[in-house]
């Protein structure tokens, strides 16, 4: 009878909690497609998407309607069982990030206090690493099975692109773990409410962080995957229907969560400066903290975003320049300063 | 039968399938994932064994980064079912032979070792895979092969790039 | 610890030479130097002036025996770039980055002689072996080369992966790693398990690859055949006797003798034997010297086999004669293999008459190797045989060993019977005087060592 012998709370409360957090991921995901069209619009001075309700906001909704009822083509000569699952091991993985990422602080309701994250591992960020290491198969698999040869190269450039920049952006986090001496991102963010955020110790670590960030979620100027003017329309492009729907819409959520993890490592996660002076329930300032969190997260975003509709897409061999031959060299040179320089402050 | 019990046979059944699976799947591709689906099972163990840290880094460094290298050579080479050699069946029968033979040593030494009976691993308790002990191990008491390990590396980026380069 | 450390110092400073030195000729002259600072730094290490004050936590275990062979090892890489480092120099555009990997192996091979833990182990060889792997490959425009770099890479991962499934049952044994609590469990009699001795014998299986015994020789010829000649030199001689020397520091006394199990004296003979068989037998046949020199190396390595079978100290001090007097011969014979323009034994006919004085050092390194007397070949095989008798049994061992010293008589003969009895013109590349007097000194130091073997091991214990 051990096997029933769980906390039965605990399962309800987090079971809850990851309904709430992927429903949340993906309609923010959704409106993202929506924000990103507002932006490009407003950026090359035009309107936009107007016309499905009131300032079109009911456009993503009529984008993934479309989606579900176009007709489902499996190519002849793909394999299918990895067809199928190259678009699901995308969104799976885009989604598994979810669950380390602190959203706010803790809430009690009815005594019971209740963690706003739905598993504190003491290795987050590695968790974190390894989720994003294998989000490359969704990519790989999906462009292997089509069996078209621009799938397979896109393919091929989406991983390679995300191994050569996953090397920067763990170097330029060890020099952040050396700072915190935890690997939690719980742990991370609690050492910032209230103190500097670490944002101003590790500037440069931060800005390689990001640019590679953006890197791995192959978005411009790093689309290499999807360059239409050599490849096509990139490794998706046999997809069809909501397959292809998962696969663009696991970019979004890719965004969604790296400007999470972002604003959790580098600017506080759900810290609000001077927030801890002002005198109010806890449980409004957990939900203070959340929306302070949104907000970051939704700058981040915007930022994605600009740098999108401003940057052209970069040549393949400079993409691979910037990776090996600067980001890596500079981050390299930022951990050694770091440690210089906690070894020197005792 | 405890919950981590049923997950270990769980996790033992899966990785000996997904590693048979290896060996009998024709197309090279479907040999990898399996190979991945081995990586993910082991990692499972590891986290039974409280070991975190060792669970994930062997994710990363072999389904996240090798296995992807390993999908590039083959998926280059464009290596599928059809340019399998076929082998002769006495090669197979020869190395079913003496696979078969080391299997039976390998087992029987562990059955007849006195050491190994009655003894369990340590389940949930053990702190040894935890990222503060093994950094503070690694530090000290093995500190020296840490280090020299680097020579390691280095000799093997050397190697990479003296090869890799284009005269 | 001086040698271990300077050597991969040096190999970093050698990386980086590329970037400031132009000039390729000068990279041989950097590496010769740095391999004398090496030297010197070991030397001064043997008598107790050691540079790095370092807590080992037992990683390593400094003794005479260990830092001996580090002379000897890199005292003979140092004459095999004087000798060969022109020709390192030719054979492709990273020469500075081979001379890197050499100093890296070199790591490895100081690390193959101090290791008290079975990790050191596993990271030595992987030190050795990896560059190898490189130095295999380094002629890329090659086929053969690309093959025999492939196909020693994965023999060798194999063989790696063998010794570490070796390394972890004995782990799971004994619960630990360290060579001294590992010998202490085996010279127990109750309390060694077969957990245990199966991890040995995949230690064994392991080793006996890197020291290419047979059955585990058969990546041998094809590799050293299809790697560039002057790194077939270097790979034959100092790395071959550094993994003799990890091997024998694993095998020790207490493990074999003891652990009853395991009749480890029949399959050491056993090992020896097939060694002795398969590399004597099949160098007979061979037409090109370079692959008779891959089979008799197998054979040699037959001989140091040896070693392991006694293990008494006569065994230790035998196993550094053969050492230095194989190495030495085979790097002499290398060098001069490697001016040739024709490498099967037709290309060695008359030598005598355009290049008397190599044809003239050539006979005395193959002499050498055959074990004649007067030479230090013979001394290091006198050794290994002696200290088979001592032990006082399996004396039918001997009788097969010196049989098959006989047969290996016949395929160097054949080459000293080419350079002087057949009628040719041996094509040569420009032979330097400098050359010359270099092949002079390393016959000369074998004669020597033939003559008074004392030289070499009084040495040893002082």
């Amino acid at each position: 009878m051990t096997l029933l012998a769980l906390d039965w709370f605990l399962l309800i409360e987090k079971l809850i909690l990851i309904a709430i957090v992927i429903t949340a991921s993906l309609v923010i995901a959704m409106y993202a497609t929506y924000a990103e069209r507002k932006v490009a619009a407003v950026m090359q001075d035009r309107i936009g998407p107007n016309r499905a309700g009131p300032f079109g906001l009911l456009q993503p909704l009529a984008d993934g309607l479309k989606l579900f009822f176009k007709e489902e083509i499996i190519p002849d000569s793909s394999n299918r069982f990895l067809f199928i699952l190259g678009p699901c091991l995308a969104m799976l993985t885009a989604m598994m990030t979810c669950a380390v990422v602190p959203w706010g602080s803790s809430v009690e309701i009815a005594g019971r206090t209740i963690q706003l994250q739905i598993a504190d591992i003491n290795i987050g960020i590695l968790y974190v690493f390894g989720v994003v290491s294998l989000g490359v198969y969704g990519i790989m698999i999906g462009g292997w099975a089509s069996n078209n040869k621009f799938s397979l190269m896109a393919a091929l450039r989406g991983a390679s692109q995300v191994i050569s920049y996953e090397l920067a952006m763990g170097i330029s986090l060890i020099a952040l773990l050396m700072l915190t001496g935890s690997l939690s991102i719980k742990t991370i963010v609690e050492q910032q409410v209230g103190h500097v955020w670490n944002i101003v110790y590790q500037p440069v670590g931060f800005l390689i962080f990001f640019v590679c960030a953006m890197a791995e979620c192959n978005r411009a100027p790093f689309d290499l995957p999807e360059a239409e003017s050599e490849l096509n329309m990139g490794y998706h492009q046999e997809y069809s229907s909501m397959k292809l729907g998962f696969y663009l819409f696991s970019e979004y959520i890719n965004m969604f969560i790296s400007s999470a993890i972002m604003a959790s490592l580098y600017f506080g996660g759900y810290d609000v400066p001077f927030l801890g002076h002002a005198h109010l329930a806890p449980n409004l300032l957990a939900i203070i903290g959340v929306v302070a969190f949104l907000v970051k997260i939704f700058i981040f975003i915007f930022v994605f975003m600009w740098i999108r509709w401003t940057l052209p897409r970069f040549r393949y061999d400079q993409l691979m320049n910037l990776g090996w031959k600067a980001l890596i060299p500079l981050a390299l040179a930022n951990m050694l300063v770091t440690a210089v320089v906690i070894l020197l402050r005792g | 039968m405890g919950i981590t019990t049923i997950l270990f046979w769980f996790l033992s059944a899966l990785a000996l399938l997904s590693a048979i699976m290896v060996l009998a799947s024709k197309n090279p591709i479907h040999s990898i994932l399996w190979l991945i689906a081995v990586f993910f099972a082991i990692s499972g163990h590891y986290i039974l064994l409280n070991a975190q840290f060792l669970a994930i880094v062997n994710l990363i460094v072999y389904a996240g980064a090798i296995m992807v290298l390993f999908l590039f050579v083959i998926m280059l080479m464009n290596l599928n079912s059809h340019t399998e050699p076929q082998k002769n069946i006495w090669m197979k029968l020869a190395g079913v032979i003496s696979g078969g033979i080391l299997f039976t040593i390998l087992i029987s030494v562990i059955r007849s070792s006195a050491d190994m009976v009655n003894r369990t691993a340590q389940l949930k308790e053990g702190n040894i895979g935890l990222i503060n002990t093994l950094g503070k191990v690694l530090f000290s008491d093995y500190v020296i092969p840490f280090e020299i390990s680097s020579v390691l590396f280095l000799s093997a980026m050397v190697g990479a790039v003296v090869i890799g380069k284009k005269n | 610890m001086n040698a271990i450390i300077l050597s991969a110092v040096l190999g970093v400073v050698m990386m980086f030479s590329s970037v400031f030195v132009k000039n390729k000729s000068a990279l041989k002259h950097i590496a010769a130097a740095g391999l004398l600072v090496l030297l010197i730094a070991n030397i001064a290490d043997t008598y107790g002036c050691s540079l790095f004050k370092i807590d080992l936590h037992n990683m390593l275990r400094f003794d005479k025996f260990g830092l001996f062979f580090n002379t000897i090892g890199i005292g003979a890489t140092l004459i095999y770039v004087v000798l060969s480092g022109r020709d390192i120099e030719k054979s492709g555009n990273y020469v500075a980055e081979y001379f890197a990997l050499i100093f890296f192996v070199l790591c490895g091979l100081t690390l193959l002689t101090s290791f008290g833990n079975l990790l050191m182990l596993f990271i030595g060889i992987e030190i050795l072996s990896i560059p190898l792997y490189i130095l295999t490959g380094s002629d890329k425009r090659n086929l053969k080369s690309n093959e025999a770099a492939i196909k020693y890479f994965l023999m060798g991962s194999f063989s790696t992966g063998i010794m570490l499934m070796g390394i972890a049952l004995i782990y799971g044994g004994t619960g630990s790693f360290q060579l001294e609590v590992v010998r202490s469990v085996f010279a127990s009699y109750k309390g060694v398990s077969f957990l245990e001795i199966a991890g040995l014998l995949f230690l064994l299986v392991a080793m006996a690859f890197k020291v290419s015994a047979a059955p585990f020789h058969f990546w041998t010829p094809d590799v050293y055949d299809g790697a560039p000649s002057v790194f077939t030199s270097f790979m034959a001689t100092v790395v071959k006797a550094a993994a003799f020397v990890a091997f024998i520091r694993l095998f020790d006394a207490r493990v074999t003798e003891t652990s009853a199990a395991v009749d480890w004296k029949m399959l050491f003979s056993i090992l020896i034997i097939s060694t002795l068989l398969i590399g004597n037998i099949t160098a007979v046949f061979q037409q090109s010297v370079k692959r008779m020199l891959a089979y008799s190396s197998i054979a040699q390595a037959g001989f140091m086999l040896f070693a392991l079978f006694s293990l008494n100290d006569m065994a230790k001090e035998g196993l550094l004669l053969y050492a230095a007097a194989y190495s030495l011969a085979t790097i002499g014979i290398f060098a001069i293999l490697i001016k040739m323009k024709d490498v099967s034994f037709e290309g060695y006919n008359g030598l005598a008459k355009t290049q008397p004085l190599l044809a003239a050092t050539n006979t005395i390194f193959l002499l050498s190797l055959a074990g004649i007397p007067l030479t230090a070949g013979f001394f290091a095989k006198y050794y290994m045989l002696a200290s088979v008798i001592k032990t006082g049994s399996y004396t039918w061992l001997v009788i097969f060993a010196v049989l098959f010293a006989a047969v290996s008589a016949y395929y160097y003969f054949r080459v000293i019977q080419a350079m002087y009895f057949k009628n040719g013109e041996a094509q040569t590349d420009t032979i330097t005087p400098g050359f010359k007097a270099g092949m002079v000194i390393v016959a000369a130091i074998i004669v020597i060592v033939g003559i008074l073997p004392q030289t070499i091991l009084n040495w040893f214990y002082f």
